[in-house]
């Protein structure tokens, strides 16, 4: 591993010195960030004087957590637009693209750090209207974990099949032992709750508009709402308003047998040091037909904060840059599992040395059961987090309703695309 | 002589301008807006009258934000003057010197805490499987209580939080208050030997009824900005039972859709029934102390 790291240091410094000199005088300040959290962001601090010494300037990330970023950046972009550089996901790459808040980034991506490296899932995501918008610093499809020792103790195999998911779910329950059997996202919003409900709604052949009529008020979100009320009675407390970060503390602290949740979570299972089930869990795709929810995040090109030519290839030098191979090989060194994104990086084989061959060959095959589950359109954040609010009063008790729900999202949606006009 | 007279003029006029600025533009800004159909998102703007008024009669949000909004002032500004009146009388009646100058330093401390980190404390106190307050309750009963998760505790837990950080401090003021009442009428009643709850209920609290109902105003007024505790613990949730109408406008404007006018509406409706109930309350009291 030593032998590793020296020849990566000595690499990265060759490679300093000499892109140094070719991108002397393209940037000319300091470049601003919004951003949400992220290990990898906090790498790329720690890591400043690497692109200070290839730029000649420095950068400043603001942070803000997922749903305080999605707010402030819409606001900010659309107003006073002072960011260079945005951190956005695919939930709001149309919102931004339509409203040319951020720029198409092939142009200004310096073919040197080779973008056709990077994952084709995470590609699809950033894309809107045929060009491609940000730069992935992390995104994945899904994994069913599970507790092999859990499983085994009760003679249980992983489900394949969501039929076998509520059994298996049905008899690990067992909350008086602190065992929940599943961990579902209640709380509100496109990217938590619906999130993760639109995998069933998928799943079982919804749709959400045809052309500008919507379709999703049918057979499907029906089921769909009733199998993730179902599984909600073994979620542990807390989940009913709560997302990722108490789902996943929750698997993380042994106290659920299994959850369905994005692949970047196996990076933290497995770390002794956040996780008490470490070399305790299994990975598979997620039980048919649940569908994974392909996602990505990523760095993009602010518009109004780069009106010239050079300043948008300065900015394009620093998402090249901060998500370059060698970055990606740091963060894999640093055991960041979930900001992985280059097919370069997975077929290493220092990530063959790093992660088991589960969590590899499940990759591989989440792939092909991942889907957009979302409706990729500027209105999206807008109707997924109205629905998020209604799936959480139908899974919190306040309502339960389904149908009158779903007609009630059926009307909104009708203003929405009607506002649009 | 004219200079003398003038000089209120000169002093006032400068910050009377400041004020004006502050105050009027964002207010106009705020009623212009919202006969606009603004969207941060959506290019091209239009007034629309009172469309947006309109809809917010027919939105069932909107009614229950002001639903909340009432339970939220009401709960809050009883449960203070409460605790403030409780606390205050405990003190007085049970301790001297520097065991209550040490007291009321500490119980000073909460509402000097930022109201963002109070309510991080609380939400992680709440947590039902981390949480200190729910550990006890685990071990006795064997289920947590999902106390910001739950249709019925939501609430009065984030006001919990609320009355705790301003409760305590008017206590101390209050506390300070009755240390400067004077002694007779207090002796005239222990010789008449009244129950310690008839000398405060009877004597003291109707002496300090003045800065008792100033401190009630204060407490309406600070209710009223109670956005940042809910957001950081419930976000108006579950579902919406805690949504207020400033957490509603603000998820209208800026979280969820964009819709500034709509929000804006929103907002100068609020203003409004402030003016009006303010108005109406303080005639009330103006009238009960002149009777």
């Amino acid at each position: 591993m030593k032998k590793f790291n020296g020849v990566m240091i000595g690499g990265c410094m060759v490679a300093t010195l000499l892109s140094s000199a070719v991108y002397a005088g393209v940037c000319s300040k300091d470049i601003k960030v919004l951003a949400q959290p992220r290990a990898s962001l906090t790498l790329l601090e720690e890591r400043k004087a690497e692109f200070e010494a290839l730029a000649g300037v420095s950068f400043n990330i603001d942070f803000l957590n997922e749903n305080d970023r999605r707010a402030k950046s819409r606001a900010e972009a659309s107003t006073t637009g002072r960011y260079q550089v945005y951190y956005i996901d695919e939930a709001n790459v149309a919102l931004f693209a339509e409203n040319e808040w951020i720029v198409p980034l092939t142009d200004y991506y310096p073919q040197a750090y080779d973008f056709a490296d990077f994952d084709p899932g995470r590609i699809k995501v950033g894309s809107y209207g045929g060009k491609l918008y940000f730069a992935p610093i992390q995104g994945g499809g899904d994994f069913l974990y599970y507790r092999k020792d859990l499983l085994a103790a009760a003679g249980i195999t992983p489900p394949t099949t969501l039929v076998e998911l509520k059994k298996a779910v049905a008899a690990l329950h067992d909350p008086a032992n602190g065992v929940y059997g599943i961990a579902l996202r209640g709380g509100r919003g496109s990217g938590a709750n619906v999130w993760r409900w639109m995998t069933y709604f998928k799943g079982f052949g919804g749709q959400w508009f045809d052309g500008d009529t919507p379709v999703f008020n049918s057979a499907a979100a029906v089921k769909a709402t009733e199998t993730y009320l179902e599984l909600f009675k073994y979620s542990p407390p807390g989940t009913s308003t709560g997302s990722w970060t108490e789902v996943t503390e929750a698997f993380n602290s042994g106290l659920v047998a299994m959850i369905i949740e994005s692949s970047p979570l196996a990076g933290m299972t497995e770390d002794s040091k956040l996780s008490k089930v470490a070399g305790k869990v299994g990975y598979t795709i997620p039980p048919s037909p649940l569908t994974g929810g392909g996602y990505g995040h990523g760095l993009a090109i602010g518009a109004k904060a780069n009106q010239t030519e050079q300043a948008r290839e300065c900015a394009g030098l620093f998402i090249a840059w901060a998500t370059s191979k060698e970055q990606e090989m740091a963060r894999l060194e640093a055991g960041v599992f979930g900001d992985l994104n280059r097919s370069s990086v997975f077929d290493s084989p220092e990530f063959s040395a790093k992660y088991n061959s589960e969590i590899a060959s499940a990759l591989q095959d989440t792939a092909k059961v991942t889907s957009i589950n979302y409706w990729p359109n500027p209105d999206w954040p807008d109707l997924g987090d109205r629905w998020g609010i209604i799936l959480e009063e139908l899974i919190t008790g306040s309502r339960s309703d389904i149908p009158e729900a779903l007609d009630e999202l059926e009307d909104y949606a009708i203003k929405l695309i009607a506002r649009r006009r | 002589m004219k200079f003398k007279n003038n000089l209120p003029v000169v002093f006032l006029t400068p910050p009377m301008i400041l004020l004006a600025v502050l105050a009027f533009v964002p207010t106009i800004a705020a009623l212009v807006i919202s006969f606009q159909n603004k969207e941060l998102g959506r290019t091209g703007t239009q007034f629309i009258g009172f469309d947006n008024y309109l809809d917010l009669f027919s939105d069932r949000r909107f009614a229950n934000a002001m639903q909340v909004s009432l339970e939220w002032e009401a709960i809050t500004v009883i449960g203070t003057m409460l605790l403030a009146v409780l606390v205050a009388v405990l003190l007085f009646e049970t301790t001297r010197g520097r065991t209550r100058a040490l007291l009321c330093t500490l119980l000073i401390i909460p509402v000097l805490l930022p109201r963002v980190t109070a309510a991080f404390v609380w939400k992680f106190m709440f947590n039902p499987l981390l949480g200190i307050i729910n550990y006890p309750i685990r071990e006795l009963t064997g289920a947590p209580i999902e106390f910001l998760s739950g249709l019925q505790t939501a609430l009065i837990s984030v006001a919990v939080v609320d009355i705790w950080q301003w409760g305590l401090f008017f206590g101390v003021i209050l506390l300070k208050l009755l240390e400067t009442l004077p002694k007779e009428p207090f002796e005239a009643a222990k010789l008449d030997r009244v129950k310690t709850w008839e000398l405060y209920a009877y004597v003291a609290i109707p002496m300090l009824s003045a800065p008792i109902i100033s401190l009630t105003f204060i407490k309406m007024v600070e209710s009223l900005r109670s956005f940042d505790l809910i957001y950081v613990m419930t976000r108006g949730g579950p579902g919406i039972v805690t949504e207020t109408l400033d957490m509603y406008a603000f998820s209208q404007g800026f979280v969820e859709s964009g819709r500034i006018s709509y929000a804006s509406a929103m907002a100068v409706l609020m203003l409004l029934a402030t003016i009006i109930t303010f108005t109406i309350i303080f005639k009330w009291v103006r009238k009960w102390q002149n009777v």
